[in-house]
């Protein structure tokens, strides 16, 4: 686990430094939510009902900017070939790998959704659904983005190609998500926030694995 | 078995033998589904004419999912055991799967228009099999993605793998949830609830497709396996040339 917690430790500090990227994800997904005023008209009847879905979508999509490059450079300096030979399992290196973008891009995300919330006339009194269900929303899709991530390193194309295929994976998180986060009777625990963190149970466990499985293939095209 | 068939040229000449039966018998019966099921079967005293999109939709929406787990299974074939038909299957099976899910899609808008009034519903059935389409798009652009062909077979057999999940979604998302779409009347426990009149023309259709679908299968991984010899015979003349020149010299 020592490993583990350097892995995460560096990811951190590099992803800190950089955190230029993070502040064009923030921007993302404030102009997405933006634009919906400006499509829509500023009426807040309309507003307030699309608010929560407008929200998720938008953090889906902005979210999907950030993991395209999440391993590129770890294989050009050959930091991945370093890990494979180390004593930690591929799957803790992705594990810490999804850990930190949580942490540095879901996370910034979360902070600034009350504004969000605010701009298109939410009930800022009733947000702690919304809030829970997105901040474990966005761990599961931070696990399929870094699986995607895996995938795709090394692909032509690789941004477009990984939205095709996370967004599909993810349309269960999106689903349970939106309900649990207007939920019918008004508490924060609703049956749709249980489903939703199956779905991220099913996902800690599977998507480590797949995704040491694909780094696999990156260390040994690396390596040749 | 597997050991016996893993041996590429081998099994393609297996393969070889098997097209044309599989051709041949996949004419037959789609020409004798299609003749019952267009012009011998009766309208349904409801649907009226309209029935008879079941004829094309419901071997499409059988054979999409069917050929899904077929990808699954090469996907994990490839991953176990790296062997390299498996990936030529998967790359094989891909596109046709896609066709058969597209048409799935399409006949079922067609349908869906007359009966219940909308080209398209969002409800359970619907949904799991565009994501179905989806799956087969992703695992098509992940094999293709990358400079060198081999590279994108390891990532495509994983994605093939993940999107397994969906298939037994698309199967009981008629039972799990309250959809417009009607529940199995084929495979279900209090036995067929289909009339025999029907269900002549929907089987010879069903098997007809699968002997479409696997002499297609046959036929894509022969081409697919020349034109992987046609590139390695490319290389290996590519990189004796520049030696033959510089001795000449």
């Amino acid at each position: 686990m020592n490993g583990f917690f350097a892995q995460v430790r560096r990811d951190l500090a590099l992803g800190w430094g950089g955190r230029g990227d993070m502040l064009v994800m923030l921007g993302f997904f404030l102009i997405i939510i933006a634009l919906f005023p400006l499509a829509l008209g500023p009426d807040p009847e309309v507003l307030r009902k699309i608010g929560v879905p407008v929200i998720w979508i938008a953090a889906m999509l902005a979210s999907m900017a950030g993991y395209t490059r999440i391993f590129a450079e770890d294989v050009r300096v050959g930091w991945l070939d370093q890990v494979a030979i180390s004593p930690l399992p591929l799957a803790l290196y992705a594990l810490a790998k999804m850990v930190v973008h949580w942490l540095l891009s879901a996370a910034p995300m979360l902070v600034i959704t009350p504004i969000m919330a605010a701009m298109l006339y939410l009930d800022l009194g009733k947000l702690a659904a919304m809030m829970l269900a997105l901040g474990l929303g966005m761990l599961a899709l931070t696990l399929l983005g870094v699986m995607g991530a895996a995938l795709t390193e090394g692909a032509r194309n690789g941004g477009g190609l990984l939205a095709v295929l996370v967004l599909p994976l993810a349309v269960p998180i999106l689903i349970f998500g939106a309900l649990a986060s207007q939920p019918q009777d008004g508490a924060v625990i609703s049956p749709h926030l249980l489903l939703l963190l199956a779905v991220l149970t099913v996902l800690l466990a599977l998507t480590p694995v797949i995704t040491s499985l694909a780094l696999a293939e990156c260390e040994a095209e690396g390596g040749a | 078995m597997f050991d016996y068939l893993a041996n590429p040229t081998r099994f393609m000449r297996i393969a070889d033998r098997l097209i044309k039966p599989l051709g041949v018998l996949a004419t037959l019966l789609l020409g004798a589904g299609l003749y019952y099921g267009l012009l011998a079967s009766p309208a349904d005293y409801q649907q009226g004419e309209t029935v008879r999109i079941m004829y094309v939709h419901v071997p499409s929406a059988w054979l999409a999912s069917f050929a899904y787990v077929g990808l699954g299974l090469c996907g994990l074939f490839y991953v176990v055991w790296r062997h390299p038909l498996a990936d030529i299957a998967l790359r094989a099976i891909a596109p046709v799967g896609a066709m058969f899910a597209f048409l799935t899609l399409l006949t079922g808008a067609l349908w869906g228009k007359p009966m219940w009034g909308a080209w398209w519903v969002w409800d359970a059935r619907l949904t799991s099999m565009l994501i179905l389409f989806f799956f087969y798009l992703g695992v098509i652009a992940l094999a293709n993605g990358f400079d060198t062909p081999e590279r994108g077979s390891r990532p495509a057999a994983l994605l093939a793998l993940v999107g397994m999940i969906n298939v037994p979604i698309v199967k009981f998302s008629v039972d799990w949830w309250n959809t417009l779409h009607q529940p199995a009347s084929l495979i279900r426990r209090d036995g067929i609830a289909i009339d025999p009149a029907m269900l002549t023309p929907l089987l010879l259709m069903l098997a007809g497709t699968h002997c479409y679908f696997a002499a297609i299968i046959f036929i894509r991984m022969k081409a697919l396996l020349a034109e992987r010899r046609i590139t390695s015979l490319q290389l290996r003349t590519a990189a004796n040339r520049p030696a033959n020149q510089t001795g000449r010299r």
